[in-house]
């Protein structure tokens, strides 16, 4: 997906004015590159392909203009996405792009061609972008409910956000047609319980209800594993209750040897573990903040209330 | 000089501006990126789904069975290991799971995403996600 779904609708609305404009704000490419481009295309820093250099630019070109528009906008190797400008709109960056082909002396104008004799395959299909587009942008405003000025969820994600199709996700590439064969997790976790954290879903009452039964063995669906039940208590300095650390959930998912000896020593207390250490993905942090459900779930782990005397310690 | 300055400064603001992107993917919890070799060789990045394969394995049958160590881009795997049978392949082999001719339900990321696992505490705190190849590599 080109467009942030973030974008606030009034944003699209000015991008939906400024591509039906378009041929007035073509004029800007030069500023765009200005402003956002020329710190490395002028220089050439990082092999950055420099302004006004046919020989850097036409194998680029080669590879498609359409290419190349997108990784200006999405990122590619050095190049931050949208050359490290996000405020930019993906036209304004294929206009900063066309205006640097024009440079290196790639094609004539960086005005968009309405004469449909004149464009040949070389010549940049703006008209295509612009209509992708403008596509997109509908598409946003469609979605996005207004923000207001007393809107919820600024920095948090919305529930409405959560297990989204892998094409809307931001990392798989919804030009990808295998992207729409993958199942969305919202669908496959729709009758699992629901979690505010992590995927959503709560794992180890998904398995004990038996919603879900993950194979022990690769091949065989009846082997099953031993469980262990041992808990072993962290007493917790301060206020917070202390830890419970249970063998018996983990041991419904891991082997022993997914922990011992690698992450920790298998006697009570021998570790020194602290939540600075599980923050930065260590020991608990190597799945708990990865895989398993994340930090911000304090209570699950500071399960054991402390008694009043250790309180007042 | 100046245009030494000029370059940092851009550089900077660039990185600046990644950071504050982090926020715009929205991808499920616990998703691998691999990026070890798949832009080199212009294939874009793999996404693996932790939540896909966790509902029908248990941990242990990948991290300990097949070996995979806890860290993403950390099994150098490649194509030629998988046809062997190791890694993906262990599974993806036309018995238990769909044969690898089906290149891009793997090769699914957005070209030049960089290997990550999404949404991880570290990333939240500090890594951009949509850092660049170089930066990814530490
Ligand atoms: C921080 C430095 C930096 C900034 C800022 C930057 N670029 Fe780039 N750009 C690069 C580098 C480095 C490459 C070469 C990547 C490679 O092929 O290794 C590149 C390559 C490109 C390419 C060629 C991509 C291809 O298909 O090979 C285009 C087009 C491009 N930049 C457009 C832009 C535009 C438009 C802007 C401004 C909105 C911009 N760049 C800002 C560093 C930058
Ligand atoms: C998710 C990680 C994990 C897994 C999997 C795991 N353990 Fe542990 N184990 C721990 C932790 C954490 C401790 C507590 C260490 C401490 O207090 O410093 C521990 C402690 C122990 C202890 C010491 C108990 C005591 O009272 O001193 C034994 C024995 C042990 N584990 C055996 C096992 C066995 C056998 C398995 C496999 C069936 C297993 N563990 C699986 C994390 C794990
Ligand atoms: C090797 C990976 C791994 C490590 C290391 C690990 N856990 Fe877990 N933990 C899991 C998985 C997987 C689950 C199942 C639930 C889930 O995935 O959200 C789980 C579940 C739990 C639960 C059960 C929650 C409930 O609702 O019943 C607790 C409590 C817990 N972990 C605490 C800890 C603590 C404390 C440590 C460190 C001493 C730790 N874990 C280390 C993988 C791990
Ligand atoms: C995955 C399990 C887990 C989760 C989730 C978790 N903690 Fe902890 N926490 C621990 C363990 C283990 C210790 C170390 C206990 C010990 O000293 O042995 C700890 C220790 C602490 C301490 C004592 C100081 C220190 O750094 O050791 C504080 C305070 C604390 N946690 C706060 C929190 C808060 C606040 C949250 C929620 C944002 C949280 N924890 C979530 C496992 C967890
Ligand atoms: C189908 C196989 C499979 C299953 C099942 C699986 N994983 Fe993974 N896991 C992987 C792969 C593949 C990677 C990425 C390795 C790489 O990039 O080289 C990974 C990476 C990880 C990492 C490393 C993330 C980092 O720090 O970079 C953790 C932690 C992890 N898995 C935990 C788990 C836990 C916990 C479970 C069970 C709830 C689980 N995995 C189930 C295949 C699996
Ligand atoms: C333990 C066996 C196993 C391993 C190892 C494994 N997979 Fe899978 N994978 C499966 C199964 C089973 C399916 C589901 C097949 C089906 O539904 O037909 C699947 C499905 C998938 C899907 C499609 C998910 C969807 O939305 O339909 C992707 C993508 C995938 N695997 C990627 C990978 C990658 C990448 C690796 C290696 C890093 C890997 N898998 C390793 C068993 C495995
Ligand atoms: C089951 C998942 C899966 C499937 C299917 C798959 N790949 Fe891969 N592929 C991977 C993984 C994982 C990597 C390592 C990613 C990385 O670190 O860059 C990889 C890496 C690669 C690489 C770079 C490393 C190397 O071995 O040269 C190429 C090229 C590649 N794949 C091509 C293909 C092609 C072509 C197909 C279809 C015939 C395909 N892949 C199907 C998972 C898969």
């Amino acid at each position: 997906m080109i467009l942030n779904t973030k974008m606030t609708s009034f944003m699209s609305l000015m991008m939906m004015l400024c591509v039906c404009l378009s041929a007035k704000a073509a004029k800007n490419g030069q500023a765009i590159v200005k402003e956002n481009c020329a710190p490395c295309h002028e220089t050439g820093v990082m092999e950055a392909p420099k302004m006004g250099s046919k020989s850097d630019w036409e194998p680029r070109l080669k590879q498609g203009y359409r290419n190349m528009v997108k990784r200006a906008v999405d990122g590619y190797k050095n190049m931050p996405a949208k050359g490290g400008n996000p405020l930019l709109k993906p036209e304004e960056v294929a206009m900063a792009v066309d205006h640097m082909l024009v440079k290196a002396g790639l094609v004539e104008t960086d005005q968009p061609t309405t004469d449909k004799k004149s464009a040949t395959d070389k010549k940049p299909p703006t008209k295509k972008v612009e209509k992708d587009a403008t596509k997109a942008i509908v598409k946003a405003v469609k979605k996005k409910p207004k923000k207001t000025a007393n809107s919820f969820n600024r920095l948090m994600k919305s529930k409405s956000d959560w297990n989204p199709p892998p094409q809307e996700d931001g990392i798989h590439d919804p030009d990808n047609e295998s992207t729409y064969m993958l199942q969305t997790p919202r669908e496959a976790f729709s009758d699992i319980d629901k979690n505010p954290f992590g995927n959503h879903v709560d794992w180890v009452k998904a398995l004990n209800k038996g919603l879900i039964d993950p194979r022990f063995d690769r091949l065989d669906p009846e082997k099953s594993g031993i469980l262990m039940d041992l808990n072993i208590i962290r007493e917790v300095k301060g206020s917070m209750p202390d830890v419970v650390y249970p063998h018996k959930q983990h041991t419904q998912w891991l082997d022993c040897s997914n922990c011992h000896p690698s992450i920790f020593i298998p006697q009570k207390g021998a570790n020194s573990i602290s939540m600075a250490s599980i923050l930065m993905g260590k020991q608990c942090g190597v799945c708990h903040g990865k895989v398993a459900f994340p930090v911000a779930e304090c209570r699950r782990c500071h399960s054991l209330p402390k008694q009043k005397t250790d309180l007042a310690r | 000089m100046k245009s030494v300055i000029r370059v940092s400064c851009g550089i900077l603001i660039a990185l600046t501006f990644t950071l504050f992107e982090a926020e715009k993917t929205n991808a499920e919890y616990g998703d691998i990126v691999m990026n070890n070799y798949s832009a080199k060789a212009e294939m874009r990045p793999v996404v693996f789904p932790h939540w896909f394969h966790r509902i029908r394995f248990q941990c242990k049958v990948c991290h300990a069975d097949l070996g995979f160590k806890f860290q993403a881009g950390g099994n150098e795997i490649n194509m030629l290991k998988i046809i062997d049978g190791e890694y993906c392949g262990a599974c993806h082999n036309g018995e238990i799971a769909w044969a690898i001719e089906n290149c891009n339900l793997c090769h699914s990321a957005k070209p030049g995403t960089p290997t990550q696992v999404h949404d991880s505490t570290i990333q939240k705190l500090v890594a951009p996600t949509f850092a660049t190849d170089k930066q990814s590599k530490q």
